[in-house]
């Protein structure tokens, strides 16, 4: 603890934290942009990374919904699907406008523009959804989120003419490289860009003055809108905002980019919990926590589908060797659990809240929330006193 | 003598404590075995949102394969011996998951084959991969009928997989369109003008339904088809329906899975529908296992059902055993995916020993297209490949590199309680097993 104090004191008084922040974000950036080519790394651990930025993109773009903004939605999955499916199906198929007379066959529209419009169909969605429902409080969006998830994974599924139901949709390739080892370099460098892209946009919204209402609002609704902010409208934006985000991630990951089809099954309501697990355990209120609980998220529960565990003290196995293979299967999503648990019972503002904090130098946490926090707190305890 | 019986008890002892290394060193050294194994890739699912409970049969039933095929000496290459080992890979039924999975077996686990494959997405989803990595493949689950097509038609704008000469990919459970049809046929068969179909309103029950619907029609059938919910557990409003009809239909057919297949099943027998004089009941395979069936449908007697994969009563010796072993393992009757999964691991194996090669894909491929071989669904042959290229006119193109003989039956049960394993096969009439095409309630065959 006295190494660590005179750490700390020499860094403050030399570079500083925040400094060291930044300096430890662009090592980070920097170990991403190097890794593709670090030759011992196969393609599979490309693979798993790729899959990390999409989750992350996910978590993030859910914490500013659900963290910062206080919109408590399980519909992510869907927007992400509806993207991929909308941008799948026009590439198929086209687009017919009927009442302007007006039809895009699919040789004229490109796996970008394609890719375009599905994020358009998702933004669409999301602002009707969000103009009827934004208006209602509390847990009736996560309700009509959860319905409206279902009621879309099970039309995709049941309209199999269209989206081939549970054998998938497979959207056009976005990226035609022959070479598989150059197609996954790229697949992985354009995943990493969409996350950084991301990531700044869902920055910037929340340093904004919106991201300001947003918080506003999330405290006491009633206070900003008696303070002039327009809660419906800003809440609708978010909503289409992140509905937007995802719906594009959704597209460019299924072009062939981490996968070749999406399936109904993606988007069960336990994909959706598993992105809400990771918002939670890296920091609902972080967009980086979040960005990086799901990253790290994925990145372990792949690691421990196989788990070399080498024995100390010159033990040996059965068969005279000293490691031996740990296949825990499900059971890790059971640890993950437990994660999980520890966080909302310990660390409620995620595990990475402490390491954000101290590099940040300041509270990550809005103050306002702190506080509430704290007055639950000891409101809870107050009431416990009083019943003993 | 006390003492003497000490010693000799203690002295036996040694004896068996010596013994127990040998008989271990015996049973391993039986065979010997090279220090390159050979690696087969197993792709099931093993995590939600995937059939865990698919995956797991099949999982076992590969590594069982593996264990049958090293206790005869494993797969011989020059007259060298190489032990089969598997990698279990967890698809979670995701396309996204096994393609990663593919791509581990082939860069990081090194594998030689892969087999498995449960989910139809994750066969299309990883097909081309495995062909394009010369990755000799049998799958044994994957129903879509364009698994087996895109060897040789495009796919999803997919060229086919055999355009460069080589389809690496190969199928050993049914396509699709081959199991749909038996049981249309059969019912047609009897003579039925009349039909309801009950069909889950999801990507199995809706084609299945639109399949048998279209077949009934153009036999001249009047259909009737009401979809139901999967997880409905009160099927009273629907079937007081079907009651109150003015015709009563002459067959019920129930295009419904799991429990919810179960409860119907139920329901329609407790309000006298079918199976009654008047009306036959044709349930869905989960009907299979007996001990759930009878479980949640006692009166389910004399209902009919439609069975992909060997019946029992025509299991090989080989069926017999895993069956045996299965059932010791998960006190069930082991499922048609079991058997395909523990065959598709001999066949990757023989093709092997006859290429003389575990390595090579084209000649491995080549020897698969030749198999010959007996096991646990009977016997293996792929008509169609670059051995007889040609497909005749008005054969599916799903016939291509795919087994043309899995077993699609329709069973009866007749007695309450009774085992599958001893329900009668009453269609095709080569199965029959009873004599008859249909025992109407209340009789015996």
């Amino acid at each position: 603890m006295v190494v660590f104090r005179r750490f700390e004191s020499a860094i403050d008084q030399g570079i500083g934290r925040r400094k060291l922040g930044y300096l430890v974000i662009v090592l980070v950036v920097l170990f991403f942009l190097w890794f593709p080519n670090d030759t011992s790394q196969s393609n599979y651990t490309k693979t798993v990374f790729i899959s990390g930025f999409f989750y992350a993109i996910m978590s993030s773009s859910w914490a500013l919904l659900a963290g910062i903004a206080g919109q408590f939605s399980f519909g992510h999955m869907a927007f992400m699907g509806i993207g991929a499916y909308a941008a799948g199906l026009i590439a198929r198929d086209g687009i017919t406008f009927a009442l302007l007379g007006v039809s895009i066959s699919p040789e004229s529209i490109s796996a970008f523009g394609s890719i375009i419009i599905g994020t358009i169909a998702a933004g669409a969605v999301g602002l009707v959804i969000g103009w009827l429902l934004l208006r209602l409080r509390a847990a009736y969006l996560a309700l009509f989120t959860i319905a409206f998830s279902e009621l879309f994974r099970i039309m995709m599924l049941t309209e199999y003419d269209y989206t081939g139901g549970s054998n998938g949709l497979s959207l056009r390739p976005l990226l035609q490289i022959a070479d598989v080892d150059a197609a996954r370099q790229v697949e992985y460098y354009l995943m990493f860009g969409l996350l950084v892209v991301c990531l700044l946009a869902l920055y910037w919204v929340a340093n904004s003055p919106i991201g300001l209402f947003l918080r506003a609002m999330r405290e006491d609704e009633d206070a900003a809108s008696a303070l002039g902010v327009n809660v419906v409208r800003y809440k609708i934006l978010v909503f289409v905002f992140t509905s937007m985000i995802v719906g594009f991630a959704g597209a460019i990951f299924y072009s062939d980019v981490g996968s070749e089809r999406i399936i109904p099954e993606q988007l069960e309501i336990l994909q959706m919990s598993l992105i809400i697990a990771y918002a939670v355990i890296g920091g609902m209120e972080s967009l980086i926590g979040a960005a990086a609980g799901a990253f790290i998220s994925r990145y372990l529960l792949e690691a421990m589908r196989q788990v070399v565990i080498t024995l100390p003290f010159g033990m040996t196995t059965y068969d005279g060797s000293d490691a031996f293979v740990w296949e825990p299967g499900f059971w890790r999503f059971a640890l993950f659990g437990v994660v999980m648990v520890f966080t909302l019972r310990y660390m409620r503002n995620g595990l990475l809240y402490p390491i954000i904090t101290w590099f940040s130098g300041r509270d990550i946490v809005m103050k306002e929330t702190v506080s509430r926090r704290e007055s639950d707190d000891n409101h809870a305890a107050r009431i416990e006193a009083d019943d003993e | 003598m006390k003492r003497i019986t000490l010693i000799v008890s203690i002295v036996a002892l040694l004896a068996m404590i010596a013994m127990l290394p040998m008989s271990a060193v015996q049973a391993d050294g039986h065979c010997e075995f090279a220090e390159d194994s050979i690696k087969i890739g197993g792709l099931v699912p093993l995590s939600a949102p995937g059939a865990v409970a698919g995956g797991v049969a099949m999982s076992w039933a590969i590594n069982r394969a593996a264990d049958d095929i090293n206790a005869a000496c494993g797969v011989s290459i020059d007259g060298v011996n190489h032990a089969i080992e598997i990698v279990i890979g967890d698809s979670e039924g995701s396309p996204e998951r096994g393609q990663a999975v593919v791509e581990r077996f082939i860069l990081e686990d090194e594998v030689h084959a892969v087999t498995g494959v449960y989910h139809s997405a994750v066969g299309l989803a990883t097909m081309g991969m495995l062909d394009e990595n010369g990755i000799p493949t049998v799958f044994s689950e994957p129903w879509n009928d364009n698994v087996s097509a895109n060897g040789i038609m495009e796919y999803d704008g997919r060229p086919p997989r055999n355009a460069d000469g080589v389809d690496h990919v190969f199928r050993v459970s049914p396509a699709s369109s081959m199991v749909g049809g038996v049981v249309v046929d059969w019912l047609i068969d009897l003579g039925v003008g009349n039909v309801v179909i009950i069909a889950e309103n999801t990507d199995y029950g809706q084609p299945a339904a639109a399949d048998e619907l279209a077949r009934f029609e153009a036999a001249g059938a009047t259909v009737t088809q009401i979809n139901v919910e999967l997880g409905t557990e009160d099927f009273v409003p629907i079937l007081s329906r079907i009651q109150a009809s003015a015709d009563t239909p002459d067959v019920v057919r129930v295009l419904v899975t799991g429990e919810t297949s179960y409860n119907l099943t139920q329901q329609m027998a407790e309000l006298g529908i079918a199976p009654s004089e008047n009306t036959i009941c044709v349930t869905n395979q989960v009907a299979f296992q007996s001990e759930q069936y009878w479980q949640n449908v006692p009166d389910g007697n004399y209902c009919a059902f439609n069975r992909v994969g060997i019946i029992p009563s025509l299991f090989s010796d080989t069926a017999v055993e895993l069956n045996a072993a299965y059932f010791e393992e998960f006190a069930d009757i082991v499922p048609s995916y079991a058997m395909a999964s523990y065959d598709a691991v001999w066949i990757i194996a023989d093709g092997m020993a006859r290429a003389g090669s575990s390595s090579d894909g084209a000649a491995i491929v080549a020897a698969i297209e030749t198999t010959d071989l007996d096991l646990s669904q009977g016997r293996y042959y792929f008509e169609y490949g670059n051995h007889n290229p040609d497909l005749p006119e008005g054969t599916p193109a799903f016939m291509w590199h795919q087994w043309p003989d899995p077993v699609v039956t329709m069973m009866q049960y007749f007695e309450q309680g009774q085992s599958s394993l001893d329900a009668a096969v009453i269609f095709p009439e080569v199965y029959q097993t009873h004599g008859s095409g249909y025992i109407a309630p209340g009789t015996s065959p």
